[in-house]
């Protein structure tokens, strides 16, 4: 993103709707901090910017990288959706992408709201590795993993984003471990991470999840997403 | 606001609030299986059909229009459950094979689904609070609003920044609710909790 500093009159309403704080006012005229600005073009939406002053400039790589993880309006060459997830459990009574047996994990690091550098990932997929899962492989991040080692390419781990989605499946038994590697990384990452569990549901029995979580220390939140069967392949 | 035609993915999980204040947001969203249900010539009749379903219950908000004919995904919020049931109702009736889910409170959802005879295929569980540095995160209520949006385009400045402009008279509460939803381009904001918590936040001030 950029601002015109000649055409900018200096009202602030770029400054007010920009989610990761990356625009200032620096002598009475706004201006990006590029290293915070994720490129989600929320400033170029949704600003009202009275003058025309702000504009979506064709980056290079690697910054470029920062608009499929922050702009949502920006389709990803890999999912061939919008945003930063994939169909995961929303079209699992279609796909059966996640059986019995298996858990799906989703670790959004960045959200909410403060975003995150790539190279978080490998804090977590470094250890993964070694535990083995199965990577979405429609996934952005998981494009981003170069080797079995759970490594990320070095070009863009200094790359700011939005958020972005670690998403695999483990089985059940394997559970444990994973979670233990979440608290684990939580006293080690630098920003905020949301975490959520993927099951198939054995007659509407959503408790023996929710207790089995319980057991291993972590609370459920009494919301979900719930897919309720009626798609059909 | 300025908008590219594309295929929108929502994301609605992790939404905040307690357990009161959630029995007034729902979130539907119908998808389709990329590569399975768009392979047919009326698949995206069906998406239109089951967007206008929706529409026709009142959501508080709904992807706009224009979303409706190129996305893979349609989505829309509601603020009581029962609504939701209608909708539900209606979906399972027409038997458009096309995925759905309800983004909501667990234990009101099934209620719903047993009432209809349905099932639970999926579920995907919230883990309980934020990870990682907590202490770098705006308040509970400004969090409540924020995470509406799942793609964090609501700023929490701009929240504050309304709630000052509002406790000095210069802008509505349903001009700031209505300038919040804006940036969510899935219409998964809530219009009628954010003009709650707003108010709120606005007595808080006063205060």
């Amino acid at each position: 993103m950029e601002i015109k500093a000649d055409v900018c009159n200096g009202c602030g309403q770029c400054v007010i709707v920009c989610p990761v704080q990356a625009i200032k006012m620096v002598q009475k005229k706004a201006f990006i901090d590029k290293d915070l600005c994720v490129e989600c073009s929320v400033c170029y939406r949704s600003a009202d910017c009275p003058v025309n002053a702000i504009r979506m400039k064709k980056l290079k790589w690697p910054r470029e990288i920062r608009i499929p993880f922050s702009n949502v309006i920006t389709t990803h060459k890999i999912t061939g959706i919008a945003g930063r997830g994939t169909e995961e459990m929303k079209t699992n009574d279609v796909t059966n992408r996640y059986h019995f047996g298996e858990f799906g994990v989703s670790i959004e690091l960045g959200r909410p709201g403060l975003g995150t550098r790539l190279g978080n990932i490998e804090l977590f997929t470094t250890k993964f590795a070694e535990i083995g899962v199965i990577y979405e492989e429609k996934s952005p991040v998981t494009a981003l993993i170069i080797d079995g080692k759970g490594h990320i390419n070095e070009e863009i781990k200094n790359e700011r984003v939005l958020s972005a989605i670690i998403e695999f499946k483990i089985p059940t038994e394997k559970l444990a471990r994973i979670l233990k590697v979440i608290r684990e990384i939580e006293n080690e990452i630098d920003t905020v991470f949301s975490v959520g569990i993927v099951s198939r549901i054995e007659e509407n029995n959503t408790d023996e999840i929710i207790n089995q979580l319980s057991q291993l220390g972590f609370d459920v939140r009494p919301n979900a997403k719930i897919n309720i069967g009626l798609g059909k392949p | 606001m300025k908008l590219g035609g594309t295929k929108i993915i929502t994301h609605t999980l992790h939404r905040k609030g307690k357990e009161n204040d959630l029995k007034q947001d729902y979130v539907l969203l119908a998808m389709f299986a990329s590569g399975i249900n768009d392979n047919y010539d009326d698949s995206r009749q069906k998406l239109m059909k089951i967007a206008e379903i929706m529409n026709n219950h009142n959501p508080v908000n709904i992807m706009p229009k224009f979303g409706w004919s190129v996305s893979s995904t349609i989505t829309a919020t509601f603020d009581n459950i029962e609504t939701v049931k209608q909708v539900i109702r209606e979906l399972k009736e027409e038997d458009f094979g096309i995925s759905i889910v309800i983004s909501g409170l667990i234990s009101e959802i099934k209620n719903v689904l047993k009432d209809l005879n349905l099932d639970i295929h999926t579920v995907h569980f919230s883990l309980g609070g934020n990870f990682g540095r907590k202490e770098l995160l705006p308040n509970e209520k400004i969090l409540e609003i924020t995470t509406m949006c799942g793609h964090h385009t609501v700023s929490p400045q701009s929240i504050s920044s309304y709630v000052e402009l509002i406790k000095r008279g210069k802008m509505t509460l349903e001009k700031a609710a209505e300038k919040l939803t804006r940036p969510c381009v899935c219409g998964i904001v809530n219009t009628s909790r954010v003009l709650k918590i707003l108010n709120s936040l606005v007595k808080e001030y006063k205060s």
